[in-house]
């Protein structure tokens, strides 16, 4: 069944939503983790480049509320505000880039990377000629400030760079609140997808459309969509955070001294039922033999030349390699020859234990001392 | 001499080789595990080779020899059913018999599987109850679990040995007279034994266990509880399904009165049986008992106390959970570690608490990963239950699932919880409720990694478990996909539902496919939904809804005169049901369409036997094909069809026939008297409704 899931998958995401792919949630999630630190400034211009796919229409929606909140900021501090405004020109630079990167249309992981570095490398440049393309779409108070900050950056890259955090997390605030206001939209989508459950049983008209707008649907539920994983990917886990407290590690995982008693009833019988949890009907013939092995009602498939075989666990080795038994006999002579054919014989023997093969060379270690007259008078010599 | 030498060195040399890159592709590899059948014949002389040739060759990591690998007994078995895959086009292995009896629906297989294992026992009662007629052994060599096995006590007279062998065999009342005979006689039973009957009688409710047919009694309990859980139903469902309910003044508390002695173990043991048989007040009052005397209760009994305290009625949420709380701090005190069925008897019971037990639920989830307490399968369950108790809101629906899945993707079980089937049945049932077939695809990926696939439990919840499956695949995935998963789980793994197949339709119907609307039904006659009529009417309403290219129409026609036979021969079966005016007429429609003029008719004659009106489509259409075959006849035939049911339509009709068609004067007045007749039907109808 399996190979058949993995083969099906890759057809799969002709039918899903071209735009929430891995990528992107990357960038979210970076955004997402309050106080993220970027180490290097390459570092926060990647995030930029990808970051600028899902943030394209907002921004274009929000950076002329944003410039009107800087310019009441801006009568503050003017040094802190010529900061600012050239991270609206960054900003701005995205807005472009992600233009280009909308339009191609999503790369798979590898190419997403290529095309991460190719943004980079934009942006670099962008970022030289930034004034000059941003005179196209910004206030004039702004393009001013800006060609005054495209300096500063040059020699002070440290404080632009702590910026730069600074701002990716007012942008995450400002996609907060655009995303609460798309909230409700969600909520009404979720409504009418609901509706199309309730109905789907009973009137065929109702879910046809609704199919087509899930397939072809436009902007406003591509949105969704995407928040709905915005939602999942911002979202805590649900499954870590505060505990009850009572127990504690350390007094739960000690060794309490453990009393050996036979299994009561009540153990038995939950074992029975956990025995129960995962019987399942056989899948095949050799699933059925491998049950009645179990039950005993089969006898056992052999598995090695040792089938049926039960010596205490004894080796291989031990059956065959008896030599070191032969210590306490002469090192040569007619004994020595005799127990060696001795030996050579128990190792091939299949059918004795290696207690029973010992046994028999402690038998003749007897024998031979018992006749040691017999033996002297034949000259011949025990040790 | 010189040469065999070399080739002996050559040979150990290569053998070094093999066993370095063996060790190298891994451990596990074939090679390591040959080493016990090659090298002891290679190295049994001269074990030293390895060695000079690492010292030859500096640099190389040392050869670590493994260990012999020993198998399993059913090893070889296990690796040849791994080769074994589904067959997509057969029932399932279990079901494999004579051809005849294979089962092809899910009622059927239900009683298949009864059949089998009814047999079985009764075969095993029989050689149980007579087992002097099965003594022969044939087996050679000996097969013990063939032979009779004895439930009837062999030891006669009155002693702690004879009640210790009724207690093994389970005879609840032939120990418990044998513990008053002792008792009687004087002699006085060991504590041990004493708590082993307590363990018996507490555990069966002081009633015979029921004999051996797990098979049925374990199902009759499941669809209990099912139905206690799909109705949300309180806990006064619940006491059905434990039968036996304990009885105050039983022979457990009267035994347990009578003990000289008793250690926490008689307490433990009796509390858990008052919680089993539904005592909680009882057995809250033991446990104080218990404190008093200074004895300490074990993990079972507080989790036995957990669930009394979360079942016991009239307490409002918060108060229960706050002395689940209590009880929970005693065991801390106690130094009682808790184990999983202690969180699970938890969550479980916070089920019942509904919108009130989600944080404490949360906690209780953390408090057991935190001090290292693996969650089950059925721990996952509680809590997707709890989250998504209430199917309708939609509204704020919590996301917990996704969370779980995240943590659960990938890994292996083992049944660990009596729950732990329930798991995969309602995580799809969250798939279904939230319509995400990601999430859907992740959870059927998990139940098939390793051996998962057998936590999806018993018969009916692998089919719910599929029928979600694929009633969602039906809705949201593209039909050609629909249809690979509809050939790879039918009928080999479920068999469809009528419901199950109307989804399949209308997905076809979205996707524009109703061309394999032949298959589904051919195969839907297969799978016993043949007297199905709500399917039978989708069925006909999409084959007869739109035109089609004329080869699609004559296999709708037949597909249409297939299913007209089983209206027809439903009258062989008692009840009937009418055929329903839009079968008719699509039927009509779909014979008209394949030019089979003259079956539709016919058709048009049930209408009159069944006394239902055809649509006006459907005698609009009679009169295209009228004229096609320019047959006026047909045509006024019609016209009067419509007379007799005075429908309105009727002059339009006569209009067109007039217009279209060259008829004789005689048909003409015919008409004539064909319109008037039902104008002045109508108009006396009309007066008769107004008196």
């Amino acid at each position: 069944m399996f190979p058949r899931v993995s083969a099906i998958l890759p057809l799969r995401p002709l039918s899903r939503f071209p735009l929430c792919s891995g990528g992107s949630e990357a960038a979210i999630v970076l955004l997402g983790a309050p106080h993220g630190t970027v180490r290097t400034k390459n570092n926060v211009q990647r995030n930029f480049g990808t970051n600028s796919v899902n943030y394209s229409k907002k921004d274009e929606q929000s950076a002329p509320t944003h410039g009107i909140s800087k310019e009441t900021e801006s009568q503050e501090s003017v040094k802190e505000n010529t900061k600012k405004d050239l991270l609206d020109i960054i900003k701005g630079m995205k807005i472009e880039l992600s233009t280009v990167n909308v339009q191609t249309t999503k790369p798979s992981s590898r190419r997403q990377r290529k095309s991460v570095e190719a943004t980079i490398g934009s942006l670099q440049k962008t970022l030289e000629d930034a004034p000059k393309k941003r005179t196209k779409s910004v206030s004039p108070e702004l393009e001013a400030a800006a060609s005054a900050v495209a300096d500063f950056l040059r020699f002070d890259k440290q404080t632009t760079k702590s910026e730069l955090l600074r701002q990716l997390q007012q942008h995450e605030e400002v996609s907060k609140t655009q995303k609460d206001g798309e909230r409700t939209k969600i909520s009404v989508s979720n409504i009418i997808s609901d509706m199309k459950v309730a109905k789907s049983a009973t009137g065929r008209v109702s879910t046809r459309p609704v199919h087509q707008i899930q397939f072809d649907e436009g902007t406003d539920s591509l949105m969704g969509q995407k928040t709905d994983d915005l939602k999942k990917s911002l979202r805590k886990n649900m499954l870590k955070g505060k505990r009850l407290n009572i127990f504690y590690l350390k007094t739960v995982t000690e060794e309490a001294p453990k009393t050996e008693t036979a299994p009561s009833l009540w153990d038995v019988e939950f074992a029975k039922q956990l025995a129960m949890v995962n019987e399942q009907p056989l899948q095949n013939g050799f699933a059925e033999m491998i049950q009645w092995t179990k039950e005993g009602k089969l006898w056992e498939f052999p598995i090695d030349n040792e089938a049926g075989f039960d010596d205490d666990g004894s080796e291989f080795h031990e059956h065959v390699f008896l030599d070191k038994h032969l210590k306490d006999f002469p090192k040569q002579g007619p004994i020595r020859h005799f127990m060696e054919l001795v030996t050579c014989g128990l190792s091939k023997n299949p059918y004795l234990s290696v207690k029973q093969k010992i046994e028999h060379i402690e038998w003749f270690r007897n024998y031979f001392n018992e006749k040691q007259d017999i033996l002297k008078e034949s000259g011949i010599r025990l040790n | 001499m010189a040469a065999v030498a070399a080739r002996r060195w050559l040979r150990f040399r290569c053998k070094v080789c093999l066993t370095l890159t063996g060790q190298r592709a891994g451990p596990c590899g074939q090679a390591p595990n040959c080493r016990d059948f090659i090298s002891c014949r290679f190295y049994s002389g001269s074990a030293t080779v390895p060695k000079v040739e690492r010292a030859n060759v500096t640099g190389i990591e040392e050869v670590v020899i493994p260990r012999k690998k020993t198998w399993d007994k059913v090893a070889v078995l296990q690796a040849l059913a791994s080769t074994v895959n589904r067959d997509t086009t057969a029932a399932p292995y279990a079901f494999q018999d004579d051809p005849y009896l294979i089962p092809t629906s899910s009622l059927e297989s239900r009683s298949f599987l009864l059949a089998k294992k009814s047999g079985e026992n009764a075969a095993k009662y029989i050689i149980n109850s007579h087992p002097k007629y099965f003594q022969k052994d044939i087996a050679e060599p000996h097969i013990p679990c063939l032979m009779p096995e004895y439930f009837e006590p062999q030891i006669e007279d009155i002693s702690e040995a004879a009640l210790r062998e009724r207690i093994k065999l389970k005879k609840v009342k032939a120990s418990v007279d044998m513990f008053d005979q002792l008792l009687q006689a004087g002699t006085t039973v060991s504590l041990e034994t004493s708590n082993s009957l307590l363990d018996l009688l507490c555990y069966y409710g002081d009633k015979e266990p029921s004999t051996d047919n797990h098979f049925q009694q374990s199902e009759k309990s499941e669809e209990l509880e099912e139905a206690a859980e799909e109705n949300n139903e309180k806990p006064k469902k619940a006491n059905h399904q434990f039968g036996n309910l304990w009885r105050p003044e039983n022979n457990a508390e009267r035994i347990f009165a009578l003990m000289p002695e008793k250690n926490s173990h008689s307490y433990c043991t009796m509390i858990r049986g008052m919680v089993k048989h539904r005592a909680l007040v009882q057995a809250l009052n033991l446990y104080t008992e218990l404190l008093n005397n200074k004895l300490h209760a074990d993990v079972y009994t507080f989790n036995a106390l957990i669930e009394a305290t979360a079942l016991s009625a009239h307490e409002k949420p918060e108060d229960k959970w706050n002395n689940i709380l209590e009880l929970l701090k005693q065991m801390a005190a106690q130094k009682v570690k808790p184990n999983l069925q202690t969180f699970n008897t938890i969550l479980k019971c916070l089920r019942r608490f509904h919108a009130f037990g989600k944080v404490p639920a949360l906690q209780t989830f953390r408090e057991m990963k935190a001090i290292g307490i693996e969650p089950s399968l059925a721990t996952y369950h509680y809590l997707i239950q709890l989250f998504y108790h209430h199917e309708n809101h939609s509204k704020g629906s919590s996301l917990i699932i996704y969370d779980i899945m995240n943590e659960l993707t990938g890994r292996k079980f083992s049944p660990r919880d009596p729950d732990d089937d329930m798991f995969f049945q309602s995580a799809m049932r969250v798939c279904s409720f939230l319509r995400d077939l990601e999430l859907a695809y992740q959870v059927h990926g998990l139940l098939n990694t390793g051996d998962n696939w057998k936590f999806i439990g018993p018969d009916h919840r692998r089919n719910f478990y599929y029928s979600k499956f694929f009633s969602l695949l039906c809705l949201m995935e593209q039909i050609d996909v629909t249809l690979k998963w509809y050939k790879d789980l039918i009928p080999s793994v479920f068999f469809p539902r009528s419901q199950t197949l109307i989804d399949l339709l209308q997905a076809l119907d979205v996707a524009n496919r109703l061309e394999v609307i032949p298959q589904i039904w051919k195969d839907s006659k297969e799978y016993g939904h043949t007297f199905r009529s709500d399917l039978k009417e989708e069925i006909l309403m999409l084959m007869a809804r739109d035109q089609h290219p004329p080869e699609l129409q004559v296999a709708f026609a037949n597909c249409a005169a297939d299913i007209k036979s089983t209206y027809e021969s439903q009258d062989g079966r008692q009840a009937a049901p009418e055929w329903p005016a839009n079968s008719l007429n699509s039927i009509a429609v779909l014979f008209l369409r394949a030019g089979r003029t003259q079956e539709a008719w016919k058709m048009l004659g049930l209408f009159k036997k069944h006394n239902k009106i055809p649509g006006n489509k459907l005698l609009n259409e009679f009169m295209d094909s009228a004229k096609a075959s320019s047959s006026p006849a047909q045509a006024i035939e019609i016209v009067k069809l419509a007379g007799t049911f005075s429908l309105p339509i009727c002059e339009d009709l006569a209009r067109r026939v007039m217009a279209d068609f060259a008829i004789s004067q005689e048909q003409k007045e015919a008409l004539g008297n064909l319109t008037s007749l039902t104008t002045d039907s109508d108009s006396d109808s009309d007066t008769s409704e107004g008196k």
